[in-house]
């Protein structure tokens, strides 16, 4: 048997169900619920150093984590051997910790989302507003997945769970949630999708008129491209060329095969102008992040 | 030396450095009162010819800032939002912000109140304006295409991350008539944008469009320090280009293997740009390093029952 003694713990990783785990998630817990309530209350005035700070501390441990150097072939279990290292050993073991702050606030904010929905089609169901019974049907999924999805879940929990994995043991609930899951969800999730390709077509249909010369090159090149991937047409065509350069492989006419075409305008055209675009947004957010970061960027009441 | 920093680990981070310090720069210079020029973004000067449609079909104006949770690119595009919402407010024209993440409808929630509160305007403010739709992508493509169309929403604004349901909006409110303004910072959805709507901020325009609209001095510096960043970027490309193109000439008979520059086995060969110095500059060697450190003493085995 391995002893539990194996298991490295360190001041970001606890045994769950230990007691100093539970303290820990208990005085976690207090504060968040204090420093929501405390900000709720504080006005404006003090309100936003808070923020500022703590945006600056949150952005300072990424800052960090990306600049102090990082240890170099570190093995679990090992000590630091100076306080440069010592840093970096406490940065990359919190790295797990501080990710995880994100996801424990937005799971806070998810009840906020869903405050939104019910105060919205709530009143309309009560105001028996124009198209109320959208939101009747809305406000029974939401809950009957919910309740249903639980359902499920505890359904599988324990020794008697793992049994569940072979569809012969299911229960009604277990049926249930794949009927809604699978049978319903999923499925309305790829008729929205299907959408795209006729959205694609009246959209394709508008912006390939030649009105302009701009509008005639796009034609043009989306032209080259789509009839580069029909086979039989790709083939015919770049035969006819081939033949018109004779025998020499080398010809130069046979760089305007329709294949070698598409290639040219994906590789050399499309990809420098989606490189260069990709340089003015990765430094556009560079610049983003720096105003973010010092809270330089001022937003409602600017 | 950090693990980042071993062979030539530390250009990158150099550059990023030195774009940060240029943006810094002018925001300070700018800050101190010092006049910069923007050149003109004509998808930014349709921002109100749309609401002030919208105004006289006294139809709402709909937004959506991204798919994405609460990025960066989420920000800037409630940062446009706000300029959106400051002119609907003054025509007393409806909103409506669709949110597909909830700490995104939360704080928009929050910068949509400022903006009304900033113009006086509080009483106008609804607090249904800002909602939260789904944090699925196909449920919530429906759920925004049902408001354009429920609501005929004259004007639309689609900035931020997008993906496959761009389309499905733009496409959508095309079909009511409404004038569109959209920009994604997704390189794979520019063009869908491109053919459906009527205005669209392509690349770091996005990020340039809160300076254009306020002209504040922090804004309007940092994009000056975008434009600083760019000659490097440029500068650098054309520097690689060349060395590039003259070292990549010719045979080699040595390869940079673990480390270090190595005879190759089996003669010379034709040089490929993993030879050149642009690219040593950008892919630090993977050699490994030995460090011997001390282990720390494991915590007592808990003892065996009976013992």
């Amino acid at each position: 048997m391995i002893p539990f003694a194996q298991i490295r713990t360190d001041f970001w990783t606890d045994l769950p169900g230990s007691s100093s785990a539970n303290l820990k998630i208990i005085v976690g817990l207090l504060v968040g619920i204090g420093v929501i309530f405390a900000l709720l209350r504080m006005s404006t005035q003090f309100r936003r150093p808070l923020i500022v700070g703590s945006t600056f501390i949150a952005g300072l441990y990424y800052i960090l984590l990306w600049l102090w150097p990082k240890p170099i072939d570190r093995d679990p279990g090992e000590v630091a051997t100076n306080p440069v290292e010592g840093l970096g050993f406490w940065l990359e073991d919190a790295n797990p910790a501080v990710s995880q702050v994100r996801n424990i606030i937005a799971a806070f904010l998810i009840g906020l989302g869903v405050y939104s929905l019910l105060r919205i089609h709530v009143g309309k169901i009560a105001k028996q507003q124009k198209d109320w019974g959208f939101s009747l049907v809305l406000l029974v999924s939401m809950f009957g997945m919910a309740g249903v999805g639980f359902a499920d879940w505890a359904s599988r929990q324990g020794p008697e769970g793992a049994k569940l994995d072979n569809q012969a043991n299911w229960g009604a609930i277990n049926y249930v949630q794949d009927f809604l899951f699978d049978g319903l969800l999923q499925q309305m999730d790829a008729a929205m999708f299907s959408l795209i390709a006729f959205y694609i077509l009246s959209a394709a249909y508008r912006a390939f008129r030649a009105r302009s010369v701009e509008a005639t090159i796009l034609l043009g090149t989306a032209m080259i491209l789509m009839l580069s991937l029909l086979g039989g047409i790709s083939y015919l065509s770049d035969q006819a060329i081939e033949k018109m350069g004779g025998t020499d492989p080398n010809a130069f006419i046979n760089n305007f095969r329709l294949t070698e075409l598409a290639g040219w305008i994906q590789n050399s055209v499309q990809v420098a102008s989606i490189r260069g675009l990709q340089f003015g947004i990765g430094i556009g957010l560079l610049a983003l992040a720096l105003r973010l970061w010092l809270s330089l960027e001022k937003m409602g009441n600017a | 030396m950090g693990d980042q920093y071993r062979d030539t680990g530390w250009i990158g981070i150099t550059l990023t450095l030195t774009i940060l310090a240029f943006i810094y720069y002018n925001i300070r210079r700018a800050s101190g009162g010092k006049d910069l020029f923007i050149r003109r973004i004509s998808g930014l000067n349709a921002l109100d010819e749309a609401v002030g449609r919208a105004a006289e079909m006294g139809r709402p104006v709909l937004m959506v800032p991204g798919l994405s949770g609460l990025t960066a690119q989420t920000m800037q595009a409630l940062n446009i939002f706000t300029y959106v919402t400051r002119i609907a407010a003054r025509f007393a024209n409806p909103i409506l912000l669709c949110c597909p993440d909830a700490a995104v409808y939360t704080v928009g929630q929050e910068i949509i109140r400022d903006v009304y509160q900033s113009e006086g305007l509080a009483d106008r403010y609804d607090p249904d304006s800002v909602r939260f739709i789904s944090d699925r992508q196909f449920a919530f493509a429906a759920g925004v295409s049902g408001l354009i169309l429920r609501e005929q929403a004259a004007a639309t604004f689609f900035m931020g991350d997008f993906y496959a349901e761009s389309l499905i909006f733009a496409e959508t409110a095309n079909g009511v008539g409404a004038i569109q303004v959209a920009s994604s910072t997704e390189a794979t959805q520019t063009p869908f944008f491109i053919a459906a709507c009527d205005y669209v901020l392509i690349g770091d325009e996005f990020y340039a469009a809160s300076a254009y609209l306020t002209r504040q001095p922090v804004l309007t510096g940092s994009l000056v320090g975008q434009d600083w960043s760019k000659l490097l970027v440029i500068f650098m490309l054309i520097l690689g280009t060349i060395l590039t193109t003259f070292e990549q000439r010719g045979m080699t008979d040595t390869e940079w293997k673990e480390g270090k520059w190595q005879t190759i086995e089996g003669g010379p060969r034709w040089k490929t740009f993993e030879d050149t110095t642009v690219s040593r500059w950008f892919n630090p060697s993977p050699e490994k390093i030995k460090i011997d450190r001390p282990k720390e003493e494991a915590p007592a085995a808990p003892a065996e029952a009976g013992q």
